[in-house]
């Protein structure tokens, strides 16, 4: 069971990973206003890649320990540990010579649901029940 | 005709001292200006700038600052505490768009100098004195200097609270002639 959570872990996460720098290229494009200081595309990967690993974990442990009920747990904490991650953008000072901090969050919140949104959408090809 | 040499050569005198007295340098802001304030919780830089600044190192008591900072260009770091700093709680940057300072007097001190003036905020206008140095770089210099103010003085904010009532504003402004 981890082997394959881990594997979907890895390929949301790379997706992930990929929609979020195409998202900041986007985002830039339209309201040029450049982060890529703070959020350059190893940071965009390498956190979307841990947030699939950990989900990964997570799925482990809940299906392991609830059963039956460990996927409905998990999802439910998976989209709630998704929206509480979004006090770390909203609060994050950027450095002060960077323009523009107001739009800082409008980038950075979409992102944090994109392990999310990776993970239930290729689960049934990984996972099935 | 000898009679009135001595008259006019100490009127002539009295008059360039006089000028010399007057005549300060006038110094024009340059880029890379730092206007920053800071307390217990919250800090900041305001990127507006501008005035008239006449400044000379001999003649200090001659020296006259006339400046003004936008508020609506107050930078935290952070959106939410930029539009929250400009909003009619803190500084109403719609209702008080500037912070003007205007000086009434420049003294040397053992250190460096102290300036004495009119700093106006948030609709009250309240007389301070705070040091400052001037280091001159070829053409041009820094002026620097840092200064406290209670903001409950200015009325910004309400008194107590999370933010500390004691805000620092640390100043370096780099001039040329």
């Amino acid at each position: 069971m981890f082997k394959k959570a881990l594997l979907l872990g890895l390929i949301s996460g790379i997706l992930a990973g990929i929609a979020g720098i195409v998202y900041a290229r986007i985002y830039y494009k339209i309201n040029e206003a450049d982060f890529s200081k703070i959020v350059g595309t190893i940071r965009i990967l390498a956190s979307s890649l841990f947030g699939g690993v950990l989900a990964a974990i997570g799925y482990t442990v809940a299906d392991k320990l609830l059963k039956a009920k460990g996927e409905i747990v998990f999802n439910l904490l998976f989209t709630l540990l998704s929206f509480a991650s979004l006090l770390l953008p909203i609060g994050f000072k950027l450095p002060l010579d960077m323009q523009t901090p107001e739009l800082f969050p409008g980038m950075v919140i979409p992102m944090h649901f994109f392990p999310a949104l990776g993970w239930y959408t290729l689960k049934p090809l990984f996972i099935k029940k | 005709m000898k009679k009135y040499i001595a008259p006019l050569a100490a009127l002539l005198l009295l008059t360039g001292s006089a000028f010399a007295f007057i005549a300060a340098t006038n110094w024009q802001i340059a880029d890379g200006y730092n206007i920053a304030f800071s307390s217990d919780d919250a800090g900041g830089i305001f990127k507006g700038f501008k005035g008239t600044i006449a400044f000379d190192e001999q003649n200090p008591a001659a020296s006259k600052f006339d400046v003004t900072i936008d508020v609506a260009t107050v930078n935290t770091g952070n959106g939410l505490q930029n539009k929250h700093l400009k909003s009619d709680e803190w500084l109403d940057a719609t209702k008080y768009p500037t912070i003007h300072f205007v000086s009434k007097s420049v003294a040397k001190t053992a250190n460096g100098y102290q300036v004495t003036g009119d700093l106006a905020m948030h609709g009250v206008t309240k007389a301070i004195t705070f040091p400052f140095t001037f280091k001159k770089t070829g053409t041009g210099g820094t002026f620097a200097g840092s200064f406290t103010v209670n903001r409950n003085d200015f009325k910004v904010g309400k008194p107590g609270g999370e933010v500390g009532e004691s805000i620092k504003i640390d100043v370096s402004v780099p001039v040329t002639k």
